[in-house]
């Protein structure tokens, strides 16, 4: 089966910013795959979900990291305890089951990743804003972004906040690598896969064959491209065609507001653009 | 078998100062807090904390000075924020820090836990965690021609703190269905001590009766000690849920030293035992966090 959403109908339906992201995301996960999501990703969670329900019914999700395939996930203020997974086929020990599927190149090949920092080639910064021992900022931490960003994995970055401090021309720390310094160094490395998609509540980028820069693939309805510009703390490669976002469907927004995430997770966190 | 079962003051004296403590935790899950509770009465120090992710039991530790050094691969709380006093004190440099990605992290444990010097692993390459001169971490050649891969070297915690569902006398844990976290299943393995919390000390028959829940024999374990809601305000599947509302105010007071050792004061130290620090919280909050018919 393709990852294909199908095409969208032309009458644009009234939703919010968030709603656009996670309709953008949802079309970028294959039928067939598996993935997983981490803590407070209430915009992949909701992608994942709607994805499910729409063109990707065999997309296989790993709640949380700790459950295969859940039956009626309720979404609560973390997408990491029991209520998103506990309806599941299967319980995952994490030390045994998860990180060697991870690990399969067959297996898992899309990555939902939210970062405090992404830079222009897609590296991603959840460690240290300043030095590495003596901080300005100490971040979370790495997590799982170290292992997966240097596998064989299609990455796709969300942005709630899109601002010069979050999309910087080079990331603090890499916590995650995405095409490194670009122009192949990744590849050489011996390493596929990477970055494919950053989807901001202004935009959605892609990154340029060959050079590996950022560059701007849509902005959302109602942005201009010069206030991409002004929030982004880098100059994008700009193509001669800038497409305005698709707009979801009529079905999406309803499936998402009745079902999916009827009490409005998903607006954690997002900032809704300037009209 | 040989008797495991201790006290809460028993089971610490297995923690001395500037031990490396593993300690099972999640962002809001599972964590062994009493048995934590019981190292800041005791005043065990100079611990070098380590952990997957979590938590608001670190930030505890943090909070009265009792952590040399913390290895993890995340410190949060989730929705609940930055561990802000383990913030503070990286930014003052009163803690020192490694960060690791977590195959990194199940790598040096898994190494301890098969006595060998060194496992693999094939993340982190490109990464700045290999840049800060982490003397655990060697990118080395695959001695079978493919990519270089990372060695990580063997961690081996002093002491292991986990918590569990239930366990005998003896010391053998079982845990019931739910997802499992690498720190109640390898970290003991990895630990020369282990000391387990457990909501209800059993009848060994009643382990007999369902042996594939069973996640640690009696001799892997040092001292079993009984704690009913020893985990929280995190919480245990499927028994109970996290505190939301206990946690969101130590996230208030945890904004600055002061208030943060004040509610440590109040709702740790205060409390001689675990059951006192109960029975403040009172039985009503605490059945309303019972999951009981949910599932």
């Amino acid at each position: 089966m393709s990852g294909d959403a199908g095409p969208r109908p032309a009458a644009t339906v009234e939703h919010t910013v968030d709603e656009l992201m996670v309709c953008v995301i949802a079309s970028c996960l294959r039928d067939g795959d598996q993935v997983m999501n981490g803590i407070a990703s209430f915009i992949p969670v909701c992608a994942i979900e709607l994805a499910r329900r729409t063109h990707a019914p065999d997309l296989v999700w790993i709640a949380g990291g700790s459950g295969v395939a859940p039956d009626r996930p309720r979404l609560t203020g973390s997408t990491f305890e029991w209520p998103l997974w506990q309806h599941s086929v299967m319980y995952v020990d994490i030390a045994h089951d998860l990180w060697d599927w991870v690990a399969d190149e067959d297996l898992l090949g899309t990555f939902c990743v939210g970062a405090a920092q992404i830079d222009a080639y897609g590296n991603a910064n959840n460690s240290v804003i300043g030095s590495f021992d003596r901080p300005k900022v100490r971040l979370p931490g790495t997590a799982g972004l170290a292992d997966m960003s240097a596998l064989d994995k299609r990455i796709i970055y969300w942005v709630t906040d899109h601002s010069p401090r979050t999309l910087v021309e080079r990331v603090d720390f890499r916590s995650g690598i995405g095409y490194l310094d670009g122009g192949g160094e990744r590849a050489r490395l011996g390493i596929g896969g990477g970055p494919v998609l950053v989807v901001t509540n202004l935009a959605v980028f892609d990154f340029e064959p060959g050079t590996e820069r950022m560059r701007l693939l849509s902005v959302h309805p109602g942005v201009s491209v010069d206030q991409v510009l002004a929030a982004t703390g880098f100059l994008p490669v700009l193509p001669n065609q800038i497409e305005t976002t698709a707009a979801p469907t009529r079905e999406q927004v309803e499936l998402l507001r009745t079902v999916i995430d009827p009490d409005g997770y998903r607006r954690r966190g997002v900032r809704q653009p300037a009209p | 078998m040989i008797e495991k079962l201790a006290s809460a003051q028993e089971a610490a004296r297995l923690v001395r100062d500037g031990d490396v403590v593993g300690l099972q935790a999640g962002t809001t899950q599972c964590t062994p807090i009493s048995m934590v509770a019981e190292l800041l009465r005791s005043g065990v120090t100079d611990l070098h904390v380590v952990l997957l992710s979590g938590s608001v039991a670190l930030d505890w530790l943090i909070t009265l000075e009792r952590v040399r050094r913390v290895s993890f691969a995340a410190v949060s709380m989730e929705h609940f924020g930055m561990c802000r006093r383990f913030r503070a004190a990286v930014e003052d440099g009163s803690i020192e820090v490694e960060e690791l990605s977590e195959t990194a992290m199940l790598a040096r444990l898994g190494a301890a836990a098969r006595g060998l010097p060194f496992l693999p692993t094939n993340g982190m390459i490109g990464t700045d965690l290999l840049t800060v001169r982490n003397p655990a971490l060697k990118v080395i050649p695959d001695p079978f021609g493919g990519r270089p891969v990372v060695a990580c070297a063997a961690l081996r915690p002093d002491v292991a703190l986990v918590h569990a569902h239930r366990a005998d006398r003896f010391g053998n844990v079982a845990m019931d269905p739910g997802p499992r976290y690498p720190m109640s299943t390898l970290l003991p393995r990895a630990a020369r001590r282990v000391i387990v919390t457990v909501e209800r000390i059993v009848d060994t028959d009643e382990l007999r009766a369902a042996p594939e829940r069973t996640i640690l024999p009696g001799f892997a374990v040092d001292a079993v000690v009984e704690a009913p809601h020893g985990a929280h305000p995190t919480s245990l599947f499927p028994v109970y849920d996290y505190d939301a509302a206990f946690i969101q105010s130590w996230v208030e007071a945890a904004g600055d030293a002061q208030s943060a050792r004040q509610f440590v004061d109040e709702h740790v130290l205060r409390h001689e035992s675990h059951e006192a620090y109960l029975s403040q919280l009172g039985a009503t909050r605490l059945e309303a966090l019972a999951l009981g018919s949910g599932r």
